[in-house]
């Protein structure tokens, strides 16, 4: 699962998936933006068949939130 | 699992290293596979930024602007939009206003979108957000003034579409509405005087008479889209309220690809010809094996699923497809079922060529684009055999191959759903098309067969109609301008108004030529502009389509113009060749008339000049010349039998 995170990860914001680490955060990144961000999710969603509360996206703002997240909904 | 995971990652390797090689066709095709392969987002997002990196010399794209007006977010549909329009061979440079800023981007001339320069723009506002009484407190207006708003958006669409067109030649693109979800008088609203249905309907209606009286802007079908999917799909609520963006983020690729449809469209990239298997693929199973009475067609599952792809096929070719057939068979096999099977919709007839032998598929698609005078990359290719497929990809990768899925009754969403064929018109000529190739390949047999070309030529029996453009020969002649690349001098473009203005113009001469022959009409197939001034006849456009080549048409053409110089008093004609990658067959056309090349430019055009004193251009023998006059002139058909 970590390895299709990092995947749409970089998709969306344009990144390299190896660069992905434990310390990827929103703020850290430049292309990861508040649209992007959005779009990020939205994409997860589509990915892994779920669905997100609005609650749950404002708090997925660095790669190991994302994962604990998701990892929540599996 | 593991395996989808590694193909997945090859398909992004194998892209990335053919657009950085410049590989356009294969780039596209991994892409396609990346983006077609679920319709998720994601994939999008990475091609759009990986095109985005490359310099616009490396890949032959097509550019395209493209501006964005609307009254939600939208701007999360950039990335499919820009992914789907690489499919298409377009770099698409995105101009997006700001939110909610439609009205004043098209009311003020100073406005970043007159600065864009778009080619397209695309007016995409949400029912509620032009309406909002009508979808939002319509029980408060019901006793009242209940098309207030309906009142409203007529007058407003009607100014801001002067406006636009005021300002500006691009095209424009606006979404019709989908009526709200609810109806607020639930299963009642059909039955009260003006229902919220009803009136959205009302406003579909308007925005459709406007839209067909104006030139270059269309309605884009959003309603039909939301029905498609279903609102229950389309809409994502809690977008809608927390990033004020409606549309559910899987249905983006979708509406991305519904405007794509019109950027083919107005690039001419539109597929004319569709190559279609035939076991498996028009009926179940395999007549060679079962047998005409085996074979899956009929009345029953799945036989009913395949006469219902044929009928969507048929459907194509009433509105101008031309339809050919590539199948590894045995003729008589094949024979025997269009001739005795009860339930075949297709007939023989629609099929402008057929290839049906045991050789390589894309042999019988090469031959089939000879033989129809078209281009491998207006030609889609469905078959169920995934080999056949592959091999047909790999030979040629600029036809379009559609691999049918394992149901049949899946086949047509897989044949339609990406508007393949879709253009912006519909002219007399395409509705006939099909007999019109089917002419084209008889008067080729009877060339075979004639002893001399001067024989074919008399045999043909041709009849060449010149007449000024009429109202209803208007929106042909634009299409003809547009369309024909092989025999063009100029290969100027001009819009259906730009024609119009000319033909009202005394200066301007704008003859179309229809050319008739023992096989029949083959309708308008060629055009003149040309303009008199200071004892000149100009010509500005000189075209053909390509289905009358090679039959003399040109001389008649040039004597018709001769004709009309003497008639109004020119004493010689002048005349422009620009040479491009396709007009190779019309190059020589002045050279062989006795025209004069008075220069050459560095780009290679050239001009040319041709005295009439010395003699003017007389009608080939063979040829019946009608002339044809508007009202405006003395009425009188004249016919020179010769």
């Amino acid at each position: 699962m970590e390895e299709r995170i990092k995947q749409i990860m970089a998709d969306v914001l344009d990144l390299d998936p190896d660069s992905i680490d434990e310390s990827t955060e929103m703020d850290a990144i430049e292309s990861w933006d508040s649209l992007n961000h959005i779009q990020l999710c939205l994409s997860l969603e589509q990915e892994f068949q779920i669905s997100l509360l609005v609650s749950e996206i404002e708090s997925m703002l660095s790669y190991p939130d994302i994962v604990q997240v998701l990892q929540g909904k599996m | 699992m593991i395996h989808e995971a590694q193909t997945e990652q090859s398909t992004r390797q194998a892209f990335l290293v053919a657009l950085n090689a410049g590989s356009l066709v294969e780039a596209q095709l991994a892409a396609r596979n990346l983006a077609i392969k679920d319709c998720n987002a994601a994939p999008f997002s990475f091609i759009r930024n990986a095109v985005a990196k490359t310099s616009p010399e490396t890949l032959p794209l097509k550019p395209l602007k493209v501006a964005l007006l609307s009254s939600f977010s939208i701007e999360f549909v950039h990335d499919s939009l820009v992914a789907m329009g690489f499919l298409d061979g377009l770099r698409i440079e995105i101009y997006q206003a700001g939110f909610g800023q439609f009205r004043q981007e098209i009311l003020n001339p100073k406005s970043g979108l007159y600065a864009f320069e778009p080619d397209v723009v695309i007016m995409a506002v949400e029912g509620i957000d032009w309406m909002p009484t009508l979808y939002r407190d319509y029980l408060d207006v019901i006793d009242g003034e209940v098309d207030k708003d309906l009142a409203e958006f007529r007058k407003e669409i009607l100014n801001l579409v002067r406006i636009f067109r005021e300002q500006s030649n691009s095209t424009l693109l606006i979404h019709n509405f989908a009526p709200p979800v609810w109806r607020q008088l639930g299963i009642l609203d059909g039955h009260v005087s003006q229902g919220q249905a009803e009136l959205l309907h009302e406003a579909n209606r308007f925005l459709y008479g406007l839209c067909r009286e104006t030139q270059g802007v269309f309605v884009l079908d959003y309603a039909g889209l939301v029905n498609r999917f279903g609102s229950k799909h389309w809409y994502d609520d809690r977008m809608t309220y927390y990033a004020r963006l409606p549309i559910s983020q899987p249905m983006l690729p979708h509406l991305a690809r519904e405007y794509t449809k019109f950027f083919r469209g107005l690039a001419g990239r539109s597929k004319k010809c569709l190559v279609v298997d035939l076991d498996n693929t028009l009926w179940g199973g395999v007549v060679g094996e079962d047998g005409v009475d085996g074979i899956q067609l009929g009345p029953d599952y799945p036989g009913n699923a395949y006469v219902a792809f044929q009928q969507a096929i048929l459907n194509l070719h009433k509105r101008g497809i031309i339809l050919a057939i590539a199948s590894k068979n045995n003729p008589a096999d094949v024979d025997e079922v269009f001739a005795k099977h009860p339930h075949m919709v297709l007939k023989k007839t629609h099929f402008a060529h057929e290839q049906i032998h045991w050789g390589l598929k894309s042999q019988s698609l090469m031959e089939i684009a000879k033989r129809l005078n078209i281009g491998l990359e207006h030609i889609v290719f469905v078959d169920d055999n995934p080999v056949e497929c592959h091999q047909v990809a790999g030979a040629f990768p600029m036809v379009t191959v559609i691999r049918l899925p394992d149901q049949p009754e899946r086949f047509i969403g897989a044949l339609l759903e990406e508007g393949l064929f879709d253009g912006l018109s519909f002219s007399q000529e395409d509705r006939n098309r099909e007999e019109l190739y089917r002419q084209v390949e008889q008067a080729e047999e009877l060339r075979g067969r004639c002893a001399s070309l001067e024989d074919f030529y008399c045999e043909l029996e041709m009849e060449v109609s010149f007449s000024p453009v009429q109202a209803n020969s208007v929106s042909r002649a634009a299409q003809l301008t547009q369309k024909t690349n092989q025999f063009n001098v100029t290969t100027i473009r001009y819009s259906d108004s730009e024609i119009a203005a000319r033909a009202r113009d005394r200066e301007w001469l704008v003859t179309t030529v229809r050319v008739k022959d023992r096989f029949g009409d083959n309708g308008i197939v060629a055009l003149m502009l040309a303009r008199f001034g200071s004892g000149e006849l100009d010509i500005d456009t000189l075209l053909m389509s390509c289905r009358v080549f090679g039959r003399t048409v040109e001389t008649a053409m040039l004597a018709y113009l001769c004709e009309q110089a003497r008639r109004r008093g020119a004493q010689r004609i002048r005349a422009r060749m620009i040479p491009t990658s396709k007009n190779a067959p019309s190059q020589g056309v002045y050279e062989t008339h006795g025209f004069q090349r008075v220069s050459v430019g560095s780009n290679g055009e050239s001009s040319w000049l041709l005295d009439l004193a010395n003699g003017a251009i007389v009608y080939p023998r063979w040829l019946k010349i009608v002339e044809e006059w508007t009202q405006a002139d003395e009425k009188s058909d004249v016919a020179h039998g010769r």
